[in-house]
């Protein structure tokens, strides 16, 4: 526990469910934020819960209620599927929300987890780190300022490992919704709202399951194009096709081609090749700035001030939509329209 | 110990099988067009040693570059088609297949650059006018002559990352340096980036991962909004069921000429990128230009692919051997091309119905 800058009181920060595999980064990261007071980890499995706590010393709950009532502000990190019903018994306890990604599975969900949070008065926010990456931020910033010109075309990857080997969930599509499509298409689908500050209105998409072909109930491998309102094409290769033999677990990398030239980032560039001891013989260490802190801190912010967040659940609904998007045209095998987007 | 694996220059052709029908008189060659790629096939030609004839409808070009090759400049595309046995026909796209088809009805071996042609009515007749007279005709897809194309295909031929399913390709450049009206920026005439430049790639991903089934494609102008395309992305579905992405760029700074590719497998992933494979980085203060009119591929230190591939084909036709491409394989590639370009304007999804075979 530590006090914040101006000396306030820490804002108490709650785990909901150590499930995903970026829950141990959230716990060490919110341990040591200032600012923050990391009350406790909570889930469903009690063992899974002390064995998230347990690294750095807080406390393992068994029950939801009882760690609710303590904090301010809960981070979600659940399998994708059980986001909703976390998020309302959250809401319920008028307790504001980061919610890992996607923010569901479903259009349904997420829009019910937008509206539930908007009824019950409490912030909520989708875990989007990736707008906190100084890459991605240098993006923006050249679109922004005009230095790219005229943004034509956005050509996004943002590939890695499967992501079994953390959790098995994440190849159970009633757990996490789909495969690759679900777990990678929203980073870079919000990254590219983001700086293009337009609403995507046409999706196409191909998938197949031939990468690691013993997951045959989701998709491994995948590619997505869209069109925004403003004009601008974009695509993304989502696909889990780093093998496990890969040096890391994965990255994010966009090409931009604007009226001003082409300008490329790599947010997981900054790493050290180490030939250490590992089996795999060389390992990618990551040097860079650590985009989930950024994220986290705006998170703290936003219960603090009770302040609308940088990342909303508007931006995970958006998101959601255009993963459903995606697959309705892998069905159809043409491109799918999306509405206009409602105002946010 | 083992032997070192070094890639010297490759014996010129002219010194190994180069002669017909085991006679002495070695084989004459003919290149249509003294263009960018004319010129890199006229001295890949010298380089193996070869008689060469040049013709151009600039004969002043012609002669220059004749001049300059140690090769013979025709005053007529007869008189080159007279003295040859084999017309290698760099013109324009949309020129490709009026010369191939009289070529090979005067008996000659054709050679043609990528694309085949502007139509695939033009190269449907191209391969019907080699099957009548039965002469050799071949398309330069000289991508498949790049040493590190050649080495992905090989790791996965040899079963290195098991049965392709997601395959990214990239070329990105600058846009030509070339006046406006020229041949390369119309169109009707050049089919635009998508079948000069990302026809390479669209080859490519078929080599590797077999036959396209449906292909869709964005596009977008960056540089002159008025002067068309250049920058395009297409999405390839194999009958495989494997998945390309497929993207080419004119809108680069220069001298910008970067290739990348990824090709994941059912149990693997390569991974290749000009940029950290080049083996000669220099950095010269007096070069602040930098790009001539038109963005080619570093070819390595050994092993002009260019000399590769021309060598292959010239040793096909005398020895009756199969190159690594045939006449069918341009036809196709274009196909999926001019397949990308109309999705690009169309906005909708083209699928493709191959013939047998």
């Amino acid at each position: 526990m530590s006090m914040d800058g101006d000396g306030r009181a820490p804002v108490r920060i709650g785990v909901v469910s150590a499930e995903h595999v970026h829950a141990p980064t959230y716990i060490s990261l919110l341990a040591a934020l200032p600012g923050a007071h990391l009350v406790g980890v909570w889930d469903e499995d009690a063992r899974r819960a002390e064995a998230a706590a347990e690294p750095v010393g807080t406390r393992a709950f068994d029950d939801l209620d009882e760690l609710l009532e303590r904090v301010d502000g809960v981070v979600i990190a659940s399998a994708n599927s059980r986001h909703r019903r976390l998020v309302e018994v959250a809401a319920e306890a008028a307790v504001h929300v980061l919610c890992e990604k996607p923010l569901a599975t479903t259009v349904d969900d997420a829009r019910a987890i937008v509206d539930t949070c908007v009824g019950a008065g409490v912030r909520l926010m989708t875990a989007f780190p990736v707008r906190w990456s100084p890459a991605a931020q240098a993006l923006e910033s050249a679109v922004r300022s005009g230095t790219l010109g005229r943004p034509v075309f956005l050509e996004g990857v943002n590939t890695g490992t499967m992501p079994d080997v953390h959790a098995a969930w994440f190849v159970d599509p009633a757990l996490s919704g789909g495969g690759a499509v679900t777990d990678h298409v929203v980073h870079l689908a919000d990254l590219f709202r983001w700086i293009l500050r337009s609403e995507v209105v046409e999706v196409y998409a191909v998938a197949n399951r031939l990468l690691q072909e013993r997951f045959a109930a989701v998709e491994t491998g995948g590619l997505v194009s869209m069109r925004f309102a403003s004009g601008v094409s974009a695509t993304i290769d989502c696909s889990w096709s780093k093998p496990r033999s890969y040096p890391t677990w994965g990255g994010l990398s966009v090409q931009a081609i604007g009226t001003g030239g082409a300008f490329g980032i790599d947010a997981f560039r900054q790493r050290l090749a180490v030939y250490g001891t590992r089996e795999a013989g060389i390992s990618w260490r990551a040097w860079g700035p650590d985009a989930d802190r950024g994220m986290l801190a705006e998170f703290l912010s936003v219960v603090r001030d009770d302040r609308e967040p940088a990342v909303t659940g508007i931006d995970g609904l958006r998101a959601v939509e255009i993963v459903d998007a995606a697959y309705r045209s892998i069905e159809a095998g043409v491109p799918v329209q999306l509405g206009a987007g409602q105002p946010s | 110990m083992a032997e070192p694996n070094v890639a010297g220059p490759t014996q010129p052709l002219s010194r190994s099988v180069a002669t017909r029908g085991g006679a002495t008189q070695p084989l004459r060659v003919g290149v249509v067009g003294a263009g960018f790629i004319g010129q890199t096939h006229l001295a890949a030609w010298a380089a193996e040693g070869l008689p060469a004839v040049v013709h151009d409808v600039d004969a002043g070009r012609a002669t220059e570059l004749a001049g300059r090759y140690g090769a013979r400049a025709a005053g007529s595309l007869e008189e080159l088609v007279d003295a040859v046995d084999v017309v290698d026909v760099c013109t324009p796209t949309h020129l490709h297949a009026g010369i191939a088809i009289a070529a090979a009805r005067a008996g000659r071996h054709v050679i043609c650059e990528k694309p085949m042609a502007r139509t695939l009515a033009d190269a449907e007749a191209m391969l019907a006018a080699a099957d009548a007279a039965g002469v050799r005709l071949f398309v330069a897809h000289v991508v498949r002559f790049f040493p590190e194309y050649v080495a992905a295909r090989a790791a996965i031929l040899e079963g290195e990352i098991g049965e392709p399913a997601v395959l990214r390709l990239t070329r990105a450049s600058f846009r030509p340096r070339q006046p406006a009206g020229h041949w390369f920026f119309d169109h009707s005439r050049s089919g635009g980036i998508v079948l000069d430049l990302m026809i390479h790639d669209l080859d490519y991903a078929r080599w590797i991962a077999g036959e396209v089934v449906a292909v869709h494609c964005r596009s977008a102008s960056v540089t002159q909004p008025d002067a068309g395309v250049d920058h395009a992305v297409a999405i390839l579905t194999h009958r495989s069921g494997a998945i390309s992405h497929v993207s080419a760029s004119w809108g680069y700074a220069p001298p910008t000429f970067t290739t990348a590719f990824e090709i994941a497998g059912s149990h693997g992933l390569i991974e290749q990128s000009s940029t950290t494979t080049a083996p000669v980085t220099p950095s010269l203060l007096a070069d602040t230009e930098g790009g001539g009119p038109t963005a080619m591929a570093e070819t390595g230190l050994a092993g002009d692919p260019f000399r590769l591939e021309l060598a292959e084909f010239a040793r096909a036709i005398l020895d009756g051997s199969e190159a690594r491409i045939g006449a069918r394989d341009g036809l196709e590639a274009l196909r999926i091309a001019l397949a990308a370009d109309e999705s690009a304007r169309t906005a909708a999804v083209v699928r493709l119905e191959q013939e047998a075979g």
